[in-house]
């Protein structure tokens, strides 16, 4: 009846109450929660947040943070009383009980829609509205930088207006592969059609990730509130290389953007041809596709 | 039925009788779960000792590196690890080994409904295995396109060399013919067999989670199998009904189709593999807390409804694929409906340990320890739920961490709980209980080391099948956190070595069981082992609800059979 290896289990939690007791434990796990308040259960941190909007989805997480914490602790702390509490021991029965009146049904249902108001209404209230506001929300003024991009095995392809405003025209300016320049607090419009697999254009200091299948063009936009450069990752596998499929985005001053475009302007007009950039150590394993760039698409 | 003579060839290799298939399937299932666990271990060395030598066994399997890993057969690594796993491993292990074993037993039926038909599901998915073995030892290695296998980069436009694509999509589409064969068997014997007073609401829910596992299974395998038809159509004839863009020689391609044939599937397919575990949970929970199982009938309930919702949240795998915004949030508020359901029955778990008397076995060990992982993996869900937190989430190790805990821990301990608890009636014999208890700690700590941390990598924005990861100055200060994961990894490898003696030392050494050793009340505990084909003399006829532990009524022992009646009951 009595299994000979039980009271090895409860000495632990044994052990673990006493010492929780003498406060070492319940202190620490008090800072733990505390810290979970405002700075995420998680004890890495993500990389820092350069994005008008990246603290909307920080938001989210934390807010989760503190609610799963919460939820799972009580999960917890009732899983170690009930191992105390209710082990199987001489002169200790357990009490018959069904569980199905109506009390218990209500308690547990109403419990169960608790825990979904609680997390689950919020996020679900934050995310459409973040999402409304924010990541769906496309600038509407003039003042947008409009950028075209295309993946391919394994790098980033990256196209400007040009002079003109007009994608898929003569005066485009091609950036060198790998390269995308923004100007800082300038929402950045971005469209997105991949040459050959599907691939996903991810920047964890802006919180996007934005997949490019063949076939479509998907549409979105940041904008950069901080100067310096960030790195461009392919979150979805893409084939051999998906791991090496890095690109630099450098956040500039206006003017200084301003200038870099001209300056790659000039340089095409010496060259008059943008295959240049073909033989430059790109990663790229087929080099630069021929003609491409569409006419911008009406945004969403 | 009575006993009748049998060949070795029609007992132990081409048998009809549900318990010895059940057997097959475990054996199956444990040598491909050591053969994706190898590979889980390759995945880890990668990730801490990138650009080295494998050891002892590198040398013998990849010479032309010299043993080191290279991207190609990273790649190919991490796809068969995954899909080995979720098919070939846990599939077998849960729905196959113990859907067989306990369905007819449980229900007090002489076997399943259809014994040739079970017989043929086994020997199709042990083809299957084959097809999916051979596949590893291809001159250009097997599949690399992820478990996921997502177009175009599983056709020829994706740039893989090799037939290993070829071959994943026929061993895949096998297996689930096999699976197909095995739902439609548990739906029919459940429905039709039942022993006489058997009502739905008093079968074990061991049974009601086999069952709706299954009538999710024959649901949905069709359709993965159409896109997996269409997958092999495009390796083998050309045809592009996923290609589109630069890349399509063809009209009307569309890479999203299959995503959507996959995730309708997919989604399903996880609640496939969950749903017998929390049918085992209950009941084990139930039987060691020597108490009823909590709101018996509520849990059911939400079992059903949940199996009912997973049909329809899959668009929540696809949130950052350009998918409309729309269809975003309708699969955003359904996936988060899914919550009330699962936190009921999760708090049923915990009322049918409330005021009991719970016995530490071995089995109850890997029991709790699934309330304390499907906790963990069922609340981080919600991250993944939502659309803008999954956009920062998506596609990184946070989702591995996610899902490992869900299915790999989960599934895993439960599959555990069921070895050691099912054990003396499949073998006769019980598993050594001390060997047991190191095998559970060791394995409940470190892997909720190696889970947990994988989450913490994902939040920190490391993103999933990488290579090297240090290429990204990002990710070049997770270093330290990746080797220590990978040495927790290493050790829960290396505590699975213990059920593998533990469970080779009680088959030859072990000491005989008693024909109801947990004093359980379940159908299967009334029978002697071994079993006879054909199991019960006589048809039983079932008079209590499957957990009537401690009912006052009761007078010399706290438990009954389901076959007995009970005195003075009303």
């Amino acid at each position: 009846m009595f299994d000979k290896h039980a009271d090895s289990l409860f000495i632990l939690m044994r052990t673990i109450y006493t010492m929780s007791k003498k406060g070492r434990v319940m202190k620490k796990m008090f800072n733990k929660i505390k810290h979970s308040m405002w700075g995420g259960i998680w004890f890495l941190k993500p990389p820092d947040d350069v994005s008008l909007d990246g603290y909307r989805i920080d938001h989210v997480i934390h807010y989760t943070d503190t609610v799963i914490t919460i939820f799972f602790g009580i999960v917890v702390l009732a899983l170690l009383y009930f191992i105390i509490r209710y082990r199987d021991r001489p002169n200790h029965k357990a009490v018959y009980d069904r569980g199905d009146k109506k009390k218990y049904i209500v308690i547990t249902v109403i419990l169960g829609f608790l825990v979904f108001l609680s997390i689950d209404a919020v996020i679900e209230t934050m995310s459409f509205k973040d999402l409304k506001e924010a990541f769906w929300n496309f600038p509407k003024d003039e003042d947008v930088v409009r950028v075209e991009v295309m993946p391919q095995q394994y790098a980033w392809n990256i196209r400007y207006a040009g002079a003109d405003g007009k994608f898929a025209t003569d005066d485009d300016i091609v950036s060198p592969q790998n390269q995308m320049h923004i100007p800082v607090n300038t929402p950045v419009v971005v469209q997105m059609a991949p040459y050959d697999v599907i691939h996903s254009f991810y920047i964890p200091n802006f919180r996007i990730k934005q997949d490019a299948t063949p076939g479509m063009i998907t549409t979105f936009w940041f904008q950069a509130v901080k100067e310096g450069e960030y790195e461009i990752a392919c979150a979805e596998l893409c084939g051999n290389g998906h791991y090496r499929m890095r690109g630099i985005l450098t956040v500039e001053s206006k003017e200084k953007f301003q200038g870099w475009l001209n300056e790659l302007a000039l340089e095409a007009q010496d060259t008059g041809e943008w295959d240049d950039w073909l033989s430059d150590d790109s990663g790229s394993d087929v080099g630069i596709p021929q003609g491409w760039g569409w006419p911008w698409n009406k945004e969403m | 039925m009575a006993e009748h003579k049998q060949s070795f060839i029609t007992k132990y290799i081409f048998s009809t009788d549900h318990k010895m298939i059940g057997r097959q399937f475990l054996w199956f299932g444990l040598f491909w779960l050591f053969w994706g666990g190898l590979q889980a271990m390759l995945i880890r060395w990668q990730l801490a000792f990138s650009g080295q030598a494998v050891p002892i066994v590198g040398k013998l399997l990849w010479p032309a590196s010299d043993g080191i890993i290279t991207p190609d057969i990273y790649n190919q690594i991490f796809t068969m690890h995954g899909t080995i796993m979720i098919f070939w491993a846990i599939t077998p292990l849960l729905t196959g080994a113990f859907g067989n074993f306990c369905i007819p037993l449980q229900i007090g039926a002489p076997d399943m409904a259809f014994p040739k038909l079970n017989m043929l599901s086994f020997w199709t998915f042990f083809l299957s295995g084959v097809v999916l073995f051979i596949s590893h030892f291809l001159p250009d290695g097997p599949a690399s396109a992820g478990w996921t296998s997502y177009p175009p980069l599983s056709t020829p436009v994706g740039g893989i060399p090799g037939q290993g694509q070829t071959l994943w999509v026929l061993s895949l589409t096998l297996m689930g013919t096999a699976v197909l064969m095995g739902a439609i068997n548990y739906v029919t014997t459940v429905i039709r067999y039942r022993a006489p007073g058997m009502g739905y609401f008093k079968m074990p829910l061991t049974v009601w989670g086999m069952w709706l596992s299954a009538m999710l299974n024959a649901l949905f395998v069709p359709i993965i199998a159409a896109g997996l038809v269409f997958l092999l159509l495009e390796n083998v004839f050309g045809t592009q009904f996923f290609v589109a863009g630069n890349k399509a020689t063809i009209e009307g391609g569309d890479p999203l189709l299959y995503q959507h044939v996959f995730w309708i599937f997919g989604h399903p397919e996880v609640y496939i593999l969950i749903l017998p575990v929390w049918g085992i949970v209950s009941d084990l929970l139930s039987t060691f807390s020597r108490k009823p199982a909590f709101g018996y009938k509520v849990t059911a309930t939400c079992m059903c409804i949940i199996t009912g919702l997973s049909g329809i949240v899959w668009g929540h795998h696809m949130y950052t694929t350009g998918m409309s915004p729309l269809l975003g949030k309708a699969f955003m508020f359904l996936t988060l409906l899914i919550s009330i359901p699962s936190s009921i029955f999760f708090l049923n778990w915990l009322g049918t340990m409330w005021r009991g008397a719970l016995r530490f076995t071995v089995p109850m060990l890997f029991t709790m320890s699934v309330v304390f992982v499907f906790g963990l993996g069922g609340l981080t869900g919600l991250y993944l739920a939502t659309v803008t937190s999954d956009i920062y989430l998506h596609d990184s190790m946070f989702v591995v961490g996610h899902f490992h805990y869900t299915l790999a821990a989960s599934v895993l301990m439960a599959s555990f709980a069921a070895i050691y608890y099912w054990f003396p009636k499949m073998f006769g014999r019980k598993l050594n209980s001390l060997l047991g208890k190191i095998h559970f700690w060791l394995t409940f700590v470190s892997l909720n080391v190696v889970f947990f941390n994988m989450m913490a990598l994902g939040y920190a924005g490391q993103h999933r099948r990488l290579f090297d990861p240090y290429v990204f100055d990002f990710i070049k200060p997770l270093q330290p956190m990746n080797f220590k994961i990978t040495m927790w990894a290493f050790l829960l490898g290396v505590a699975q070595v213990l059920l593998v003696i533990n469970i080779i030392w009680t088959l030859l050494k072990g000491k005989k069981a008693s024909k109801n050793p947990w004093e359980a009340g379940t159908l299967e505990w009334t029978l002697d082992y071994p079993i006879p084909h054909g199991n019960f003399k006589e048809t039983p006829t079932v008079y209590t609800g499957p957990h009537e532990y401690s009912n006052p009524l009761l007078k010399d022992r706290d438990w009954i059979s389901q076959s007995e009646p009970l005195e003075g009951a009303s």
